[in-house]
């Protein structure tokens, strides 16, 4: 009997990182593209972690998600799991000016940790579904994501609305800087065990 | 009081021949109980007319009875009383006195005036002594008497007809007694003259009188001769009727006599009428066409052929079974005509059964052997073949199979052997082939019969491979539990395979449906099955009468009529019994079907079980044999499914991690696809409540297991595994949503976070152990009661003390055993957990907080010693930064 055939392949891996001011809905998106539900009185933890299959353009994918407080007295604690991150989705609430005033920040230690200008990164504007209490336009939050060079998709965690694309976005973000950079390393080895033979 | 008087006057006086003249309601004074009776006054008809004085009363039956009766010459005394004031009470003196009181006073008072009127008119001399009465009542009358006006109306009547000897003159014949003596002037002068002129008229009157009689006799004569006459013509006409009487009686005599001659003619008619009838009847009942024979000794049993023969054997059966009227069956012992005639009937009965039932084998035996359609035309899809066509050209023989039931039971019961051995071979081949054929296709589309050596090699790729090769090793390592690592998991089926498997169940299930039901139906019709009776022996008068057969025969052509399938519903033990002749391997075929996929995947048991209850609780027919073979493989499969979940349940008790690091315990990884199965499984079933149970327990057993595991790892501090394992599960639940699980989903939760605080609050101060032990004690002494300005003081926690123990921990340091927490951290926990990052932020918030503590108490327990840790916060978010950057 054959035994070998049983050993799955491990789906790829996908590090998502929730970040943004606190009651923003990190918290209630993750719950609704986990779990396909809204939670109105989700009790704030300082942080936990989400392991989802999905099917990402015809392959199985794994995603993981680390939804964090983001209220850390000291913003250093985030290096750490910044650091861990591949990607990232950067919440703000359109109803809240201030949440969008602090992606700025966020973005930009990011940045400093990951030193990498090109990480997969999505700027969030979420609770789209409370229209007649927006604070923070379109064009505004549009405008920022183009500066950065980032995708902005508005959300609503209660409706479900854009819930999966910015999540399925970010993996696919993440999925194609991850082929290319293997592209890239798998190239080089090649040369060199050309060079072994000869 | 004029009806009263009315009703008295008929009741009572008329009896008596007497006129009520007067009336009054009375009552007995100082009674109580005030008895009415009426005080009657009344002059017979009669002359002399004599007055009486009745009391009447009424009598318990309602009827007026005289009570008391005292003649009017008896009153002496009529007493008002008082004759001035007004009063009802008045007294009657006859013998003695009686005492009576009127209903009202006017009314005593007009009965007291008739009264009085009474005695002045028949007793004018000794009248009564009215006393107390008012004069005027009495003087009034005394003008009317006079007057002659105002009368009672009965005395005035009685006046009219009675008085005219007796009494004084009436009016009338005062004034001609007046004109009488007016006429003879002399009268007043000379009464003797008058006398003697009155003598002489009355003497002359007299004469006439006489003379007239005279006259009168000689028809008096003339009308006594006629009477003679008359009388003789009687007597002759009695003469002539007695005569005639005579004759009359002896006619009389005759006519009785004829009447019952004629009844008993009549009755005889009758009964010879009715003794005709049933001697008809009975040759009507015993006749069998001689033609019919010829189909009976000799028949042909060609197919197409059938009908005569069917219609000469009903025939015979309807004679058979004729029923003779009970009381005549003394007479058919008798009869010699009927003796022979059933004689006739039973060699033909017999001489026939032998003919049929060697037919009937012989067609058995040969469709038995028919070989039939063999599967492997089957080929494309999984089918269990159907053998209509035998029941098509046996259809035809239904009837002579019920001639057959009844008239020849015995040879009957062997004939219906015979087909159950005959079919029974082909159902049991045609079975064999199906099951092995059922088991084929799982293994991918590759055939196992064939050539001889693609045989093996499919045995030991395909899932027929996997059938033989796990039957041993069911509890063992290889089966798909839950506490066994899935790498270790034996070849059971994949998921698309047990897909598969799934269908093909199915078809086998509803495949077998049809075939059985159509045998069925076809062994209730052609056997009869369903009759009332089972067969009993011949000749039995409580044989269904005929015509009833006919139109169950009828019925019977068309075994498909919705109709028929209503019967079904019950079918007997008798039907049963022949199908489970006729299916002898069913199952167990069936059976061993189950038991081994169950073998070679375990899984498969979720499958079966929920198929088979489908089949078992959708059937129509709980009672019919394939119900009932399903309901016990059912049990069967409810028995697996147990198991099934009962090694689970031990695999988890049992289930030990011997990873360098523990991680996530199999259990846990394997209840994601276990309970994805499970759910696409019983997603619909009725059966949902018996997973739902076992999920319960399922996953209460985990949350019980898993310290257990964390306790038994050597490697592994046990707050990872529990942390790990519970967040793994609380994640599980939360996403499978499993009906009933929310407290043990809580749980999990809960336990989740106990164990990620221990396991933070444990480690977290290992990198400054010797200070954090220090301060410990420090706290102790607060604690304990020491101030917290003199802990300087204490031996033990000395400024000197603490600035050794700072100098222990200079930044590089603190750094250093940062970054060793950071890698046993890293060590202790597993990727699959995903839970480093949430650990180190936890950890280094929680080493922020602990190193303020610290600060906080070396102010408040050293006040201006100027003694500070080596390292400031920013040194610490320094490091932190560092390590974070550091991978
Ligand atoms: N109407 C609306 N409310 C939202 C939405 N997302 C989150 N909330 C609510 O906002 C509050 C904070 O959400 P939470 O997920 O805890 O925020 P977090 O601190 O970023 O995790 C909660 O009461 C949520 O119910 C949304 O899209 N629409
Ligand atoms: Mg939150």
């Amino acid at each position: 009997m054959s035994v070998g055939k049983k050993t799955p392949i491990q789906p790829a891996l996908h590090k998502v990182i929730m970040v943004g001011s606190g009651g923003v809905g990190k918290s209630a998106l993750t719950l609704q593209f986990m779990y396909d539900e809204f939670v109105e009185d989700y009790e704030p933890t300082k942080a936990d972690s989400y392991r989802k299959k999905v099917v990402l353009d015809g392959e199985e994918v794994q995603i993981d998600i680390l939804d964090t407080a983001g209220q850390e007295d000291y913003a250093a604690i985030r290096d750490n799991y910044f650091r861990s991150g591949e990607g990232f989705l950067c919440v703000f609430s359109i109803t809240d000016d201030e949440s969008f005033q602090a992606t700025q920040e966020f973005r930009e230690q990011i940045l400093r940790v990951k030193n990498d200008d090109h990480i997969p990164f999505l700027l969030v504007g979420n609770k789209a579904d409370l229209a007649d209490k927006r604070r923070v336009t379109f064009e505004d939050a549009k405008q920022r994501s183009d500066q950065w060079n980032v995708p902005y998709v508005e959300t609503s965690a209660k409706t479900r609305a854009n819930v999966d694309k910015a999540f399925f976005d970010l993996a696919r973000k993440i999925s194609s800087r991850k082929y290319r950079s293997e592209a890239q390393e798998e190239s080089s080895p090649k040369k060199s065990s050309c060079c072994i033979i000869l | 009081m004029a009806t009263i008087r009315h009703s008295l006057q008929k009741e009572v006086f008329d009896i008596s021949e007497e006129k009520l003249i007067g009336i009054l309601n009375v009552t007995k004074p100082g009674k109580k109980k005030k008895k009415i009776s009426f005080l009657c006054a009344a002059i017979n008809k009669e002359k002399p007319v004599c007055a009486f004085i009745h009391q009447i009363k009424e009598n318990d039956k309602g009827s007026l009875k005289k009570k008391n009766t005292w003649p009017v010459f008896e009153l002496q005394v009529v007493d008002g009383k008082d004759e001035n004031k007004e009063t009802a009470e008045f007294d009657l003196t006859f013998d003695r006195v009686y005492k009576w009181v009127a209903s009202s006073v006017p009314e005593k008072n007009s009965f007291i005036q008739v009264l009085w009127k009474i005695c002045c008119r028949y007793l004018p001399k000794q009248k009564p002594q009215f006393i107390n009465i008012s004069r005027e009542l009495l003087k009034e009358d005394g003008d009317k008497i006079e007057g002659g006006d105002i009368i009672a109306p009965g005395l005035d009547q009685a006046d009219t007809e009675d008085e005219s000897d007796f009494c004084a003159l009436s009016e009338r014949e005062q004034i001609d007694l007046e004109r009488l003596i007016l006429k003879s002037d002399s009268a007043v002068s000379d009464a003797e003259a008058f006398a003697e002129q009155l003598s002489k008229d009355l003497t002359m009157l007299d004469g006439a009188n006489i003379h007239s009689m005279m006259a009168s006799e000689s028809q008096v004569k003339a009308l006594m001769e006629m009477i003679d006459a008359a009388l003789l013509e009687a007597d002759k006409i009695e003469k002539r009727l007695n005569n005639y009487d005579e004759i009359l009686l002896y006619v009389k005599d005759s006519i009785e006599k004829m009447a019952e001659k004629n009844f008993f003619i009549e009755q005889t008619n009758a009964n010879n009428r009715q003794l005709l009838e049933t001697v008809n009847q009975l040759i009507t009942q015993l006749e069998f066409p001689q033609e019919y024979e010829k189909f009976l000794t000799n028949p042909a049993f060609q197919i197409n052929n059938l009908t005569p023969v069917i219609e000469a054997a009903k025939a015979l059966e309807t004679v058979i079974d004729a029923q003779i009227p009970p009381h005549l069956i003394h007479l058919q012992l008798h009869f010699q005509a009927v003796k022979d005639q059933k004689k006739r009937f039973e060699r033909l009965r017999s001489e026939f059964s032998k003919h049929l039932a060697r037919n009937l084998n012989n067609l058995f035996i040969y469709h038995g052997n028919d070989p039939g359609e063999s599967l492997s035309f089957h080929a494309e899809k999984l089918a269990l073949p159907r053998h209509s066509n035998i029941h098509n050209e046996l259809m035809p023989y239904a009837p002579l199979m019920h001639w057959m039931r009844n008239l020849d039971p015995k040879a009957f019961q062997k004939l219906r052997q015979t087909y159950s051995n005959s079919m029974s071979k082909l159902y049991e081949r045609d079975i064999k082939i199906f099951f092995d054929e059922a088991k084929q296709p799982i293994a991918g589309g590759k055939r196992l019969r064939g050539s001889g050596s693609s045989q093996d090699i499919a045995g030991m790729s395909g899932v027929a491979g996997k059938l033989t090769s796990l039957s041993h090793s069911r509890t063992g390592v290889g089966a798909a539990l839950l506490g066994i690592e899935r790498e270790q998991w034996g070849g059971e089926l994949d998921a698309s395979e047990r897909q598969k498997f799934d269908q093909i169940f199915e078809q086998v299930l509803s495949e077998l449906e049809p075939v059985c039901l159509a045998e069925q139906e076809f062994c209730i019709s052609f056997f009869n099955l369903l009759s009332s009776s089972e067969p009993k022996g011949a000749n039995t008068s409580t044989a269904s009468t005929p015509g009833s057969n006919t139109s169950e025969e009828s019925g019977s052509n068309t075994p498909s009529d919705s109709s028929r399938r209503h019967p079904l519903k019950q079918v007997s033990r008798e039907v049963r019994l022949m199908m489970s002749e006729l299916f002898t391997n069913l199952e167990q075929q069936l059976t061993s079907f189950v038991n081994t996929f169950y073998r070679a995947d375990s899984y498969c048991c979720l499958y079966i079980y929920v198929r088979l209850s489908e089949h078992v609780l959708s059937a129509e027919d709980t009672g019919s044999f394939l119900s009932i073979t399903f309901g016990s493989c059912l049990i069967q499969a409810k028995r697996n499914y147990d198991n099934f979940m009962g090694l689970q349940i031990n695999s988890i008790k049992e289930c030990r991690v011997t990873k360098k690091k523990c991680g996530i315990i199999p259990f846990v990884t394997n209840f994601e696809l276990f309970a994805q199965t499970g759910e696409s499984v019983f997603k619909k079933s009725e059966r949902r409540g018996d997973l739902d149970k076992w999920y319960a327990m399922l996953v209460s057993c985990m949350i019980d297991n898993i310290p257990r595991v964390a306790i038994e790892h050597q490697r592994t501090p046990p707050e990872v595994v529990k942390m790990e394992n519970y967040h793994v599960l609380y994640q599980l639940l939360s996403q499978l949503k499993l009906p009933g699980l929310e407290n043990q989903r809580k749980e999990a939760k809960q336990r989740y976070q106990e164990a990620l605080n221990a396991y933070v609050t444990q480690y977290f101060g290992r990198p400054l152990e010797k200070l954090n032990l220090f301060f410990d004690g420090v706290q102790a002494k607060v604690a304990s009661g020491v101030k917290e300005s003199e802990i300087g003081y204490q031996l033990a926690f000395s400024k000197q003390e603490l600035r050794k123990v700072i100098k222990e921990y200079p930044g590089k340091e603190v750094k250093k055993g940062l970054e060793q927490l950071y890698k046993k951290v890293e060590k202790h926990l597993s990727e699959e957990g995903n839970l480093l990052q949430v650990v180190w932020r936890a950890m280094q918030e929680e080493f922020i907080q602990q190193y303020k503590n610290t600060e906080d108490l070396i102010h408040r327990c050293y006040p201006g010693a100027m003694i500070t840790l080596d390292f400031s916060i920013e040194d610490i978010l320094n490091y932190f930064s560092d390590i974070a950057l550091s991978h």
